[in-house]
C-alpha cells in the first residue's frame, strides 16, 4: 500500500505524460487521413462558391435581387442589401453620366414610352410646319402655354424629335414653379428641361442649341377656362432680349388642344398658398375623383410650327432697346394668336379635331 | 528673399498648400502661420505663432511679414465644419480676414489669396445652371457660416480697394472630396442610411484636392485676379453619387427637413444646421470659364473622379464595385452601339 503509493504519485503520471506527449508527437508525424484532406478541399471549394456567389450577388440585376429578397425574406434584408436593392432601382432608369445641365439620357430613352404613347395614342398631335425650325444653329421655339402641367413642353419637345428631318433635340425652358416643384423638378431636368432664366438660355443658344420657350408663364398655364387661346401678356420680351443678343431665329408655335386637357373652373389659392404653389386649379375632375382627376382630358391636339421671325437684321445692341423689345414681342405674340385663331376656325371637335 | 505665407495650416487645405509649397519652392521659402505648429515631417518649415482671433494679431503679423519678407500671403485659416460656437468663427473668419489684410496692406504684402468656398453664392432656386463669378454672393444668408466668408471676402477687397499695393484673389474652391477629406458632409456621408429631401436631386461639384492646389499654384503664379471659382470638369446629380457609394437614401418632405435638421443641430446631434438643407435642394453649380480664360487651369478630375477617390480612400470594396459597373455600363454602350 504505501510501496504502490509511492510508485503511483512519482511514476504514474510522469509515464503517463510521456507515453501522451509520445503519442502526441507520433500523432502530429503521421500524414493527415483521407477524409481529412477530403474536408479541407470541400472547405476550400465552399470558400470559392462563397465568393462567387458574393460577386453574383454583385453583379445580379435588379430582379434576381428582387426575387431573392422576396425569397429570403426579412432574412435576406439588411441595410447592405435594401441599399443595393436601391441602387439597382436606381440605375435601372438613370445612367451615371448626365450632361453640364443634368440631361440623363437613360432616363429620357425611360420616359420616352409614356409620352410617346400620350403623343400617338392619347392625345393624337399632328405636327405641321416642322420644316420651318432650323436644321442647325440655334433656335427660340415660342409657343402658347396652357394645360396646367407642362404637358405641352414635352409634346413640342416630342413633335419636333419626330417630324422634324434633322430629329433635333429641343430643350424646353421650364417655368420656376415646375422646375422647383419636388420630384417634377429633377424629372424636368433630368428628361433635357432647363430652368428658365435668361443665363441658362444664353448658354445654351450659344452653343446652338434648340430651345422651346413659353413666355405666357405662369399666367398662360393656369389660364382660366373662360379664357382660353387668348395670349396672355408676354412676361417682359425676356425671349427676345436673348434672341437678339444671341442672333437666333425665333419660331413661332401654336399648340391647339393643350387648353382643355384640364379645364380650370375655379382656383383655389387658399389651398394653393401654403403648398408652395401660385395656385391650385379646381377642374371638373380635380381634386374630386382623387387619382383619376390628374389624368388629362384626350383632345386632339395639333402643333403648328410658323415661319421664322429672323433678327438678325437688328444687332445684339438692339436688346437694349426696350420698344423695339416690346414691339417684337408683341409681333410673336399676335402671329401665334393669328395661328391659334386659324387652327381654332378649322377645328370642329375638341375631341377629334 | 521673398516668402509666402500660408495661414491655417492645420486645415486640410492649408496644411496640403503648406506641403505642396515646400515640395515646389523648399522649406525655407514658406512660413506656416498658425496656433499649431506644422507637421514634423515637414523639415526646417518656419513657423509663426499667430492667432487671429486676438485683438492684436494685427501688429503681430505686421511683424511677422516684415521679418519674414512675405510677398503673398496663402489664406486657408476658415472652417469648412460649421461649428456651434458661431462667436469663435465669426472672429476667426471674418475679424481674423479684416486683421490679416490689414496687416498685409501695412507690411506691403503684394498678394493675398483667400480661400473660399462656392458655397458663399448660397443655394436658391432661382440660381441659374452656372454661376459666374460676377454673381454677388448670398450676404444675407440664414447661415452665420456663410455670412462670415461673405465678411472675409469684402474685407479683403475694401483693404485692396484703400491699399492699391495690395492684390487680392479670392479662389471659390467646390466642395472638396478626396483622400484624407474629413468635414461634416463626409461625415454624414459616412452612415449606411443617409437622408436626402423627397423630390429633389441637384448636380454637385465635388472638387479633387489636387486641383484646388493645382489652381492655388496657377494663381500664385500669375497674381492677383479678384474672384475666381475653382470647379472640377464636371458635376454629377446627388442622388447618383450616394448610390454609387452604396448608401441606402431615406426621402425626407423638404417642409420636414428643416425643423428636424435645426432640431438635430440645437440639440447638438446633427452634424450641420438646418440651413445647409439648401445645397442638398437646389443649385449651386459654379461656372469655371474664368480660370480657363485667365488663371489657363483647368481640372484634371471630375465630380465622378474626386468621389471615386474618396472612396478608394474610404471605402475600398465599394469603389471596386462601382469601378467594375462602369466597366460593365461601358461594354453594354459599346455593345448597343455595335448592334446600331
Amino acid at each position: 500500500m504505501k510501496n504502490g503509493a509511492k510508485v503511483v504519485p512519482i511514476s504514474g503520471p510522469v509515464g503517463q505524460a510521456a507515453r501522451l506527449a509520445a503519442a502526441g508527437r507520433s500523432r502530429r508525424r503521421r500524414t493527415p487521413a483521407p477524409d481529412e484532406e477530403a474536408l479541407r478541399r470541400r472547405l476550400a471549394e465552399l470558400e470559392r462558391q462563397l465568393a462567387a456567389a458574393h460577386t453574383a450577388e454583385e453583379h445580379e440585376g435588379l430582379l434576381v435581387t428582387l426575387a431573392r429578397v422576396l425569397h429570403a425574406g426579412a432574412r435576406g434584408l439588411s441595410w447592405a442589401s435594401l441599399a443595393r436593392l436601391q441602387r439597382a432601382l436606381y440605375f435601372a432608369w438613370h445612367s451615371e453620366e448626365t450632361d453640364e445641365f443634368g440631361s440623363d439620357r437613360r432616363f429620357a430613352e425611360t420616359l420616352e414610352p409614356v409620352l410617346e404613347f400620350l403623343y400617338s395614342m392619347w392625345w393624337r398631335v399632328e405636327a405641321t410646319g416642322t420644316e420651318n425650325v432650323p436644321a442647325d444653329g440655334p433656335g427660340l421655339i415660342v409657343a402658347n402655354h396652357s394645360g396646367v402641367l407642362p404637358y405641352d413642353g414635352l409634346m413640342v419637345q416630342l413633335a419636333v424629335r419626330h417630324e422634324h428631318p434633322a430629329k433635333r433635340v429641343c430643350r424646353m425652358l421650364a417655368l420656376d414653379m415646375f422646375a422647383l416643384l419636388p420630384v417634377l423638378a429633377p424629372m424636368l431636368s433630368k428628361s433635357g428641361s432647363v430652368r428658365a432664366n435668361p443665363e441658362n438660355a444664353e448658354r445654351l443658344l450659344r452653343k446652338g442649341e434648340l430651345l422651346g420657350v413659353f413666355p405666357e408663364g405662369v399666367k398662360g398655364v393656369g389660364k382660366h377656362f373662360r379664357e382660353r387661346y387668348k395670349l396672355a401678356r408676354f412676361g417682359r420680351g425676356g425671349f427676345v432680349r436673348i434672341a437678339l443678343r444671341t442672333g437666333s431665329p425665333i419660331i413661332p408655335c401654336a399648340v391647339v388642344g393643350a387648353e382643355e386637357i384640364h379645364p380650370v373652373v375655379a382656383k383655389a389659392d387658399w389651398v394653393g398658398k401654403p403648398l408652395g404653389l401660385p395656385y391650385f386649379p379646381l377642374t371638373p375632375t380635380f381634386p374630386w375623383l382623387g387619382p383619376l382627376g390628374v389624368v388629362p382630358l384626350p383632345t386632339k391636339w395639333s402643333i403648328d410650327f410658323g415661319e421664322p421671325i429672323d433678327l438678325r437684321g437688328h444687332g445684339p445692341e438692339d436688346a437694349d432697346d426696350p420698344i423695339l423689345v416690346n414691339r417684337i414681342s408683341e409681333e410673336v405674340r399676335s402671329t401665334i394668336q393669328g395661328m391659334v385663331d386659324g387652327r381654332l376656325a378649322r377645328r370642329r371637335s375638341v375631341w377629334f379635331g | 528673399m521673398s516668402r509666402i505665407a500660408i495661414t491655417g495650416t492645420a486645415s486640410f487645405l492649408g496644411s496640403r498648400a503648406l506641403r505642396r509649397l515646400v515640395e515646389a519652392r523648399g522649406a525655407d521659402a514658406v512660413v506656416a502661420v498658425d496656433i499649431a505648429a506644422p507637421p514634423t515631417t515637414l523639415h526646417g518649415v518656419r513657423h509663426r505663432m499667430v492667432d487671429l482671433t486676438l485683438p492684436g494679431a494685427d501688429q503681430r503679423l505686421v511683424d511677422v511679414f516684415r521679418e519674414e519678407h512675405v510677398e503673398a500671403v496663402f489664406h486657408a485659416a476658415f472652417f469648412t465644419t460649421p461649428r456651434r460656437d458661431a462667436a469663435y468663427s465669426h472672429e476667426l473668419e471674418s475679424i481674423g480676414t479684416l486683421h490679416l489684410a490689414a496687416a498685409a496692406a501695412a507690411a506691403g504684402v503684394r498678394h493675398l489669396v483667400l480661400r473660399s468656398f462656392t458655397a458663399v453664392y448660397g443655394a436658391r432656386g432661382q440660381n441659374p445652371n452656372f454661376l459666374t463669378e460676377e454673381r454677388r454672393p448670398d450676404g444675407h444668408a440664414s447661415l452665420a457660416w456663410v455670412r462670415d466668408k461673405v465678411e472675409a471676402e469684402e474685407h479683403a477687397f475694401s483693404f485692396s480697394r484703400r491699399y492699391p499695393g495690395l492684390g487680392v484673389s479670392v479662389l471659390r474652391f467646390a466642395t472638396l472630396l478626396g483622400p484624407g477629406v474629413h468635414t461634416f458632409y463626409t461625415r454624414i456621408f459616412s452612415k449606411r442610411v443617409v437622408p436626402v429631401l423627397l423630390g429633389y436631386d441637384p448636380l454637385v461639384q465635388l472638387l479633387h484636392p489636387d486641383d484646388a492646389l493645382d489652381a492655388m499654384d496657377a494663381v500664385l503664379a500669375k497674381g492677383p485676379c479678384g474672384v475666381v471659382n475653382v470647379v472640377p470638369r464636371d458635376a454629377i446629380s446627388m442622388l447618383t453619387a450616394l448610390h454609387l457609394s452604396d448608401k441606402l437614401t431615406v426621402a425626407v418632405p423638404h417642409f420636414l427637413a428643416y425643423p428636424v435638421a435645426e432640431l438635430w443641430w440645437g440639440t447638438g446631434v446633427g452634424e450641420a444646421p438646418g440651413g445647409f438643407i439648401d445645397y442638398a435642394r437646389f443649385l449651386f453649380v459654379a461656372d469655371g470659364e474664368k480660370a480657363r480664360r485667365e488663371l489657363g487651369f483647368e481640372a484634371r478630375h471630375g465630380s465622378r473622379d474626386a468621389l471615386m477617390a474618396y472612396l478608394e480612400y474610404r471605402y475600398p470594396d465599394t469603389a471596386r464595385r462601382a469601378r467594375e459597373q462602369r466597366a460593365r455600363e461601358r461594354e453594354e454602350e459599346a455593345a448597343r452601339e455595335a448592334q446600331a
